[in-house]
């Protein structure tokens, strides 16, 4: 089958390993939309940029390349999911090509393992392939079904938009339109809620180091979406996803004295939108729970969401 | 000494600024961190100062002038990399570039939470991934993966154990091992004179 | 004044008999450089007759040794090896003057900027350095051949562009030393950005009550003619000599004719967004900009005019002034000098979309808040808020929104201005409003001038106006458009969440958007702030590196009332000095076209910067005007015939200081 786009795919930590439904709706969305995804065999935590990277700079440096050198010897861009890989990756990148004595010698680190980095693929978002390399026509041409009437608190997250000189958004960072779009392709509404582009909470070694106070971070988004009458949460990253989701319980736990009612607000991710609304299974897109398992993802239930589909869509 | 000598006598005076933080961002080709003249739109922008006590503008000031305490704050990490600063400095300056260095320079320093230890030293340099899936703890991770149509460990690391020995030779060839070790005797050194 | 002699004839054809004196320029070159063996060794080169040196050859008894060689015969080249020729070499070619020698048979030798000062750890690298660029010298003043200034008439009139406080000053300064003055005007009305002020600080005078006497006078001086609603399109020329032609534009009424009654503006159909209201009021099609608009005639927008006829009827403009048919009208005027007095725009600050201007309506300019204030502005006086129209309760005031801002999109420099006008309408909504709360941002306070600080204090004490130091980082607004503000107190180390009314965004001032054009049009240069550049930032303020062409005002760079005025009036009282001598010497570095070598191939035209090379088609060879002509040598380096020649830098000139330079080689493995 002749694919009309091909990437690389960097899978990260949280998609595969605690959000594997997230994975499941990229790898169905893309190949309906003509779009080619290479495993990249052996590829490690990108590392994440929150921790690592605040820990050493040169491990961090040094661990991106080797993941966009596998990359770069299948012969693709890397494309990821994930904000904080996208953030990493893309800044790693962005650096390694300004400052040429530090891609020398992070080269002579690379030559040790038998691994070599150009830096001549640019690493990508999802939604950055769905928005720039695609374009919402493209997108627009594969929509079946239309949602009626959803009100959808978009989540952007942090990384995705910055830092905006090493982003493909042309500078453009304080009042990006680029998800709502995709997600309002669907049918759906995306509502204004106070704070939108505020931080989920996690990044940053934060939901590592204290969890209650990346918990209130969530808290303030939830009590902004709930108070615009958000029926889900819509975000295109991982951890964010996870924060918001997990996060969401946390939130119920620490702050329940001053939140009133627990939240309780499904949490989808950007290609489990588009893809019911090109007709996919849910089942392909890991919105169906089909196990008995007791504390795994989804931590909210998303079945809300599964009724909104079948009430509207179909 | 009496009471009130204990609570009220501080003499908190400054005498003398040498700034080795600062000499260290110099020679990272940060200087631009000299540039800032405290207005103040770095912690304005920022959220995480809204609900906890980390000043940004604060953490540079004291970085500057030489303040090692800024290395031993908690506070240091409550900076979630939203960007905002970054984005917003007048003086464009790199602003979250620099509570990065600054993090990196208290982990020299031995300053790092148990908890990020933890995740270094025995969850990434064991694994090579920082959520990790394999492991008795996480079968249930890998069944929900089973339970969607994936294979139970996905194709990185966690299915080449070879990848695993490159990432660990590059981490020990860039001093990140050391790095750790390091900060652990720090740490334990501290805590036995407290 | 010493007289200056006959000149003794000197052809270039005799044996050059050089003198060269070394300076000692007290320590600065003596203390590095062993002064007494370069001049021991300048003595050994050929057709060297005499070698001095000198403590100060600038000084008096050091001109005088230059002046008795001279006069005793003895020689007929003068060297001089000092400092740069930046700083004396008028000097000593007036001393060669004075002497009887032409002054471009010297050459001045820099042995302090570029052997000395650079070397002063190493004086053995420094002497080297030195007798190469003697050796240099003494070859091109070998070569070189006497040359005549030329001398061309001045015309006793000037071309002022834009007639805001700065343009109207100059005028008047020079209209009444007795210069003809052309003062251009784009729009149309004298005045500028000052008429839409509504008080000055710190006096806080009336703007309108201090500007609009000085618009009469303007208007009265029977030795300035006024050309509003004009543009300058092209000027050729050179200084004493501009031809520029000036574009009137199509008022569609007749100026002549009309008598400013008003009464086509009420029965005009047409309401448009009246600019010098900011877009907070109207106006008609047909319009003056303001009551007091000088001349006081209409114009017609024709953007916005449909040509319904209604104020071309004889029962709405009884003189019949109304045109349609009106053309633009080219003139064509020569002056001697130009005064770019062309002010300033406002910066949009709707690309710091963190500040939300234009998509919270409660966020307005400080140019906007002076509308509101006015007397004659769109409210009349009485500020209120564009969301509701109710005067507000609380306003804030952020500094320094895009200025002092070293992003891509803003300006890096101050403006100068802001502190104190922010100061200036927080105390005027005080006096009107004395509940008021009133903030200002800021990141400092510049209030530099006369009565500044003192303006600045009383705001404080008296007013009540509260100075918190925190640039805001970040504004939302509530559901009732009320603006909510974040930032830090940076004194109180905590950040703050404040709610207000309404808040005015302290705007940077920038050059005007075609400022780009302007300077080719003149040939001026721009700084790197793009404001138009000074000759030299301390000591020439008011003059352009183009000869003739001054700059006055906010044209040259952000600055209050008091400092446009000083420099309107140093730009007038340059322009009168020059064109009081009614002529000007213009240095001798132009280039010649050999005509007999010229193939007539037209590559010197297209390449002359400045427009300086004609073709003669009867003779079919390149002729260039000297007195155009800057001397930058590339029609000379271009020519494929090598038919030009550059006065004072010929390539047999130059080929001669190379072939010495390279003799001895001054640096072994590349120095240290």
């Amino acid at each position: 089958m002749k694919y009309k786009y091909r990437y690389g795919f960097f899978l990260g930590c949280v998609i595969p390993n605690r959000y594997p439904m997230i994975e499941v709706s990229i790898r169905n969305v893309f190949n309906y939309l003509n779009a080619e995804l290479i495993d990249l065999l052996g590829a490690s935590c990108c590392p994440a940029p929150g921790v690592f990277r605040a820990f050493h700079i040169p491990t961090w440096l040094v661990i991106a390349a080797r993941n966009i050198s596998i990359a770069e010897e299948l012969g693709v861009n890397p494309i990821t999911g994930c904000n904080g890989c996208y953030g990493t990756l893309r800044d790693a990148w962005y650096e390694l090509e300004h400052e040429p004595e530090l891609k020398k010698s992070v080269n002579e680190q690379l030559a040790k393992i038998g691994r070599h980095y150009t830096g001549r693929l640019e690493p990508k978002h999802v939604v950055q392939a769905l928005y720039l390399d695609m374009g919402l026509d493209y997108i627009r041409d594969h929509i079946k079904y239309k949602f009626e009437d959803l009100k959808v608190a978009v989540h952007y997250g942090c990384h995705i938009l910055k830092p905006s000189d090493k982003r493909p958004w042309g500078g453009k960072y304080e009042y990006p339109t680029f998800l709502d779009e995709i997600v309002e392709l669907t049918g759906a509404k995306s509502i204004n809620y106070k704070e939108k582009f505020m931080c989920c909470g996690a990044g940053g070694a934060v939901r590592s180091a204290i969890k209650e106070v990346a918990a209130d971070f969530t808290r303030e988004k939830l009590v902004n979406m709930r108070d615009a009458g958000a029926d889900i949460i819509i975000n295109c990253c991982p951890f964010c996803h996870l924060q918001l989701d997990l996060g969401q319980v946390e939130v119920n736990n620490f702050y329940k004295d001053i939140i009133g009612e627990p939240f309780n607000i499904p949490v989808i991710y950007i290609t489990q939108l588009l893809g019911v609304s090109m007709g996919i299974d849910p089942n392909k897109l890991g919105l169906v729970k089909n196990h008995d398992l007791k504390g795994v993802s989804p931590f909210i239930p998303i079945e809300p969401f599964l009724d909104i589909v079948k009430e509207q869509l179909i | 000494m009496s009471d009130n000598v204990e609570k009220y006598i501080k003499r908190k005076v400054f005498k003398g600024l040498s700034s080795e933080i600062a000499k260290k961002f110099v020679d990272a080709g940060l200087e631009k961190i000299r540039a800032c003249i405290n207005c103040g739109t770095c912690t304005g922008s920022c959220p995480s100062g809204r609900r906890t006590a980390i000043r940004t503008r604060s953490l540079i000031r004291r970085a500057l002038m030489g303040d090692e305490s800024v290395l031993s704050d908690i506070e240091l990490w409550f900076c979630t990399t939203c960007y905002y600063c970054y984005e917003r400095c007048p003086r464009n300056i790199p602003v979250t570039d620099m509570i990065i260095k600054l993090r990196n320079i208290a982990v020299e320093e031995g300053y790092i939470l148990d908890s990020h230890f933890g995740l270094a030293y025995n969850i990434f340099y064991q694994t090579g991934h920082g959520v990790p899936a394999s492991g008795e703890a996480n079968k249930k991770w890998r069944d929900l993966r089973e339970s969607y149509g994936l294979p139970a460990l996905p194709p990185t690391v966690h299915s080449y154990p070879e990848a695993v020995k490159e990432c660990q030779t590059l981490m020990k060839e860039v001093g990140f091992v050391d790095l750790l070790e390091h900060a652990k005797q720090l740490k334990e050194q501290r805590s036995k004179q407290t | 004044m010493t007289d200056i002699k006959e000149e003794i004839k000197v052809s270039g054809k005799e044996k050059p008999r050089i003198g060269v004196y070394i300076c000692h320029c007290g320590i600065n070159i003596a203390g590095v450089i062993d002064v007494e063996k370069l001049r021991d060794y300048a003595a050994t080169l050929p057709d060297v007759v005499i070698s001095r040196d000198y403590k100060f050859m600038c000084s008096d008894n050091g001109q005088e040794l230059i002046k008795k060689d001279i006069e005793s015969g003895l020689i007929n080249r003068v060297v001089v090896a000092a400092c740069s020729p930046r700083m004396h070499e008028p000097t000593f070619r007036l001393v060669c003057k004075e002497a009887g020698l032409n002054q471009f048979l010297f050459e001045q030798s820099n042995i302090r900027e570029h052997a000395s000062w650079v070397n002063m750890n190493d004086p053995e690298g420094a002497f080297k350095i030195a007798k190469d660029h003697v050796r240099m010298a003494i070859a091109k003043v070998r070569n070189l051949k006497p040359l005549q200034e030329q001398k061309v008439k001045i015309e006793p009139s000037c071309l002022i562009i834009g007639a805001g406080i700065a343009g109207m000053n100059a005028a008047l300064d020079l209209a009444d030393s007795g210069y003809k003055v052309y003062l251009v005007e784009r729009t149309p009305t004298i005045g500028g950005h000052m008429a839409q002020l509504d008080k000055t600080f710190p006096t806080m005078d009336c703007s309108s009550c201090i500007l609009t006497p000085r618009m009469v006078d303007v208007a009265r001086n029977k030795n300035i003619e006024i050309l509003t609603y004009s543009e300058v399109v092209d000027v050729q020329g050179y200084v004493g000599n501009f031809e520029v032609t000036i574009m009137k534009k199509p008022h569609y009424v007749d100026q002549e004719k009309c008598t400013a009654c008003g009464a086509c503006v009420e029965n005009c159909p047409i309401t448009c967004a009246n600019e010098f209201e900011l877009g907070m009021g109207t106006r008609k099609a047909i319009y003056i900009p303001f009551p007091q608009a000088v001349p006081g005639q209409y114009t017609i927008d024709m953007d916005h005019c449909i040509q319904c006829g209604i104020c071309a009827r004889p029962t709405v403009c009884e003189p019949g002034a109304i045109n349609y048919d009106d053309k633009p009208e080219y003139l064509n005027i020569k002056v001697g000098t130009i005064i770019v007095a062309t002010g300033w725009d406002l910066f949009d600050p709707s690309v710091l979309e963190q500040y939300g201007y234009g998509r919270f309506p409660n966020v307005i300019t400080g140019l906007q808040m002076e509308r509101l204030l006015s007397s004659f502005g769109p409210v009349l006086g009485k500020p209120v808020r564009p969301s509701d129209l109710k005067a507000p309760h609380s306003i804030a005031f952020l500094q320094c929104v895009g200025s002092r801002n070293f992003r891509e999109g803003g300006h890096q420099y101050c403006s100068r201005v802001c502190c104190m006008y922010a100061t200036k309408q927080a105390r005027q909504y005080k006096e009107k409003h004395p509940d008021a709360d009133v903030y200002i941002f800021y990141m400092d306070i510049r209030a530099f001038g006369k009565g500044y600080e003192e303006f600045y204090e009383s705001a404080a004490e008296n007013y009540g106006i509260n100075y918190i130091r925190g640039r805001i980082a970040e504004i939302t607004e509530d559901e009732d458009h009320n603006i909510i503000i974040r930032a830090e107190d940076t004194l109180l180390q905590v950040p703050i969440e404040l709610k207000v009314d309404m808040l005015i965004l302290s705007t940077a001032i920038e050059a005007r958007a075609d400022a780009d054009k302007v300077a080719s049009l003149l040939s001026i240069q721009r700084s790197s702030d793009g404001f138009f550049m000074e000759a030299h930032p301390k000591l020439r303020p008011v003059d352009t590196l183009t000869n003739g062409i001054f700059v006055a005002g906010v044209a040259q760079g952000p600055k209050d009332i008091p400092d446009t005025v000083a420099q309107a009036k140093g730009a007038a009282s340059s322009a009168a000095a020059l064109m009081a001598q009614g002529e000007v010497a213009i240095e001798p570095y132009y280039a010649v076209v050999m005509e007999h070598l010229c193939s007539g191939c037209k590559s010197c035209q297209a390449l002359c910067p400045f427009g300086a090379i004609d073709f003669d088609e009867f003779k079919k060879v390149a002729v260039i005007n000297s007195a155009l002509c800057k001397g930058c040598g590339t029609c000379a380096a271009a020519c494929p015939s090598s038919a030009i020649i550059q006065n004072h830098f010929a390539t047999f000139q130059l080929d001669s200081i190379i072939s010495v330079a390279v003799k001895e080689s001054t640096v072994q493995n590349g120095g240290n």
